[in-house]
């Protein structure tokens, strides 16, 4: 089943807003104006726009590290997002979080995390609450294959396949765990086999088809809402980039990033929306164009916003107490 | 009314009112449910509240990753983590997440959890059942440490502590599950934060806590008899602790003891001396002594374990050493 014209447009116009995104972000990183680690997801926009778009906003998510993609799409002002990993006092955290934790309650993004595995087990709550709650809402959270390497995941897998959980594991494997390819890391030829392991429901799809991956994420969501528990999609696909802006990669094969650059997912949804939709080459660039134009107004933002007040930094450690500096 | 309860019994008194008055506090853990606890301290809630108590597979991680989860949505969990020294296996959760929650989401949410677990050293049970685990905390802005030492502070602390908006790591001692004292039958709270003065003197300040306080009274009473008035302390929270009610102590007596359970280096007292020696070095007539356990690993046999442990005569030694000097 194909997705409606305008669906896919849509999709394609997030996909390019945030590579696009991605790649201001990497020049600013590299250039010195973004302090601190970035992670890039150049490459997984399919997996990132998908799990996002098959969503409902009042879903909660739960982004991985490499997650400003999936961070831009759940409702936040991407402009808010960028002026955050720009660490600045008018990013959508005041600066406090910067690349790693953008987080935005109002749209149930939970906040990405440093530690791996660490939104695993947090994810629970959320998918625990709904049902204590008597809501409707599922989790999905966003793990890479790096990530089932620790302990916390099989916790997690366990708990919500017992207790028929809303989560969606909604796995990126992009195949390396900073340099460490997942089949040095696992046993295992197919990731996906985790989630079976306990029951889990659970596929591997092309993670470089968004309509795959929002058809299969919008079933497993209607399941878990359903309360029929959760459900683990592995996601194929690939870092373009290092493991964060400036680490040069000498760890994979060069065939081997050639080979998946050529399977670029944003050129793939383009060449669909022309080949299967008829948008011609002109339309497709007029609106590339229009979001040049609010990424570039989202760069000003960035560049010309202030960085927070130094008192920011003693501000909300404790619910009722002041921290003296 | 007030009446005699044990220590155990007023902390189950306050589950059962703490619950009573808020339907967003929930219990989990390893066999809290069906069994009553370990130490059958939430005995009889699965009868009255079959849906807000609940069993969990043996996977501490997934315990205070769904707590901190669900606490975000606004719930209030109670996990039990039956042996404190258990919280090493979910460190990330309290250290990483559970204590930068709120500052994350600029307070917007936080993580108003309880984590109750056991702790001390005493039944012979070695180095993984016999922890004093104050220490392990207390270098991280966010919790809240406490640790009650009588049936009374027990309940009522307990209560404040599921009322309170910050991650509160809530530790009773084996030691003192079965002493007795009076208890009132109503709801009431013992305010966070603050230490009591438990007897007024005025040569020697003891701070103390759990198990060290009555060894601090025991010695009171042998050097009252040699003419030394002490004064004691009970800490109560351990973090963030009271600093006015220690240092107007300190400033009356010029002499401190402080009275530790667990080793020595790095420990709260070492805090407490800290500071001391900072904001009260002119008041000052004697070094601060510390009394704790030795620098070791808990062992199973009993004379190992008597022989590490703090005692009464060391603290009247110091309180000796310091009248000397």
């Amino acid at each position: 089943m194909a997705l409606a014209k305008e669906r896919l447009l849509k999709v394609y116009k997030d996909m390019f807003m945030i590579r696009r995104f991605e790649e201001v972000i990497q020049e600013y990183a590299a250039n010195g104006t973004i302090p601190g680690f970035v992670h890039l997801s150049i490459g997984q926009e399919a997996c990132q726009a998908g799990v996002v778009e098959a969503l409902q906003r009042t879903d909660y998510k739960f982004p991985d590290h490499r997650g400003h993609g999936a961070i831009a799409l759940c409702g936040t002002d991407p402009k808010l997002v960028m002026a955050e990993i720009f660490a600045k006092a008018t990013g959508i955290n005041g600066g406090r979080g910067g690349s790693m934790h953008v987080n935005d309650l109002e749209y149930r993004n939970m906040g990405f995390n440093g530690i791996q595995g660490s939104t695993m087990v947090t994810c629970l709550g959320t998918a625990f609450a709904s049902v204590y709650n008597k809501t409707k809402d599922v989790t999905a959270v966003f793990l890479g294959d790096g990530t089932l390497g620790e302990g916390a995941c099989h916790e997690s897998l366990n708990l919500a396949a017992t207790w028929k959980l809303p989560v969606l594991y909604c796995l990126v494997n992009n195949q390396y765990a900073i340099s460490t390819n997942y089949h040095d890391a696992h046993p295992q030829q197919e990731l996906k086999t985790w989630g079976e392991g306990y029951e889990i429901p659970s596929c591997r799809i092309d993670g470089n088809d968004v309509e795959a991956v929002i058809e299969t994420v919008e079933v497993a969501a209607e399941h878990a809402r359903n309360g029929e528990g959760p459900a683990l999609i592995e996601m194929m696909t690939y870092r373009w980039q290092g493991h964060f802006a400036g680490d040069p990669a000498a760890y994979r094969p060069e065939e081997e990033v050639a080979a998946w650059k050529a399977k670029d997912p944003v050129k793939k949804t383009r060449g669909d929306l022309m080949q299967k939709h008829g948008f011609s080459e002109e339309a497709l660039t007029a609106i590339e164009a229009g979001i040049e134009a609010d990424i570039a107004e989202m760069l000003r933002f960035s560049l010309e916003s202030p960085a927070p007040k130094i008192e920011e930094a003693l501000t909300f450690v404790y619910a009722d107490r002041e921290v003296e500096a | 009314m007030s009446r005699v309860l044990t220590y155990a019994k007023a902390i189950n008194e306050a589950l059962f009112q703490s619950m009573e008055r808020d339907a967003s506090v929930f219990i989990l853990g390893e066999d809290v449910a069906k069994m009553g606890g370990d130490f059958g301290i939430t005995q009889g809630i699965s009868y009255k509240w079959p849906d807000r108590i609940f069993d969990t597979a043996l996977s501490e991680s997934a315990i205070l990753g769904l707590s901190n989860g669900a606490a975000l949505c606004g719930l209030r969990p109670v996990p039990e983590i039956m042996f404190a020294d258990f919280l090493g296996v979910c460190y990330d959760q309290l250290v990483n997440n559970a204590a930068k929650l709120r500052f994350m989401f600029q307070g917007k949410a936080g993580a108003p959890i309880t984590v109750r677990a056991v702790q001390g050293a005493g039944i012979r049970c070695a180095y993984h059942h016999s922890a004093c685990v104050e220490s392990w905390f207390m270098n991280t802005p966010g919790l809240v440490v406490v640790s009650p030492s009588s049936p009374y502070e027990a309940k009522g602390m307990l209560n404040a502590a599921i009322r309170n908006d910050n991650p509160v790591i809530f530790l009773e001692h084996k030691l003192l599950y079965n002493t007795k004292g009076e208890v009132p039958e109503e709801y009431y709270e013992v305010p966070l934060y603050e230490a009591e003065v438990e007897r007024e003197g005025s040569d020697v300040t003891i701070i103390g806590l759990q198990i060290t306080l009555p060894m601090a009274h025991a010695a009171a009473k042998q050097l009252e008899k040699k003419g030394v008035s002490c004064e004691i302390i009970d800490l109560r929270t351990v973090a963030p602790y009271d600093k006015e009610t220690l240092k107007a102590s300190v400033a009356k007596t010029g002499r401190l003891v402080i009275a530790q359970e667990g080793p020595r280096c790095g420990g709260w007292a070492a805090e407490l001396s800290a500071m001391i020696s900072e904001d009260l070095f002119e008041y000052l007539r004697a070094p601060i002594k510390r009394v704790t356990s030795l620098d070791v690993p808990i062992a199973f046999a009993p004379a190992l374990e008597d022989f590490v442990l703090p005692k009464t005569e060391q603290i009247v030694a110091a309180c000796e050493a310091l009248m000397e000097y």
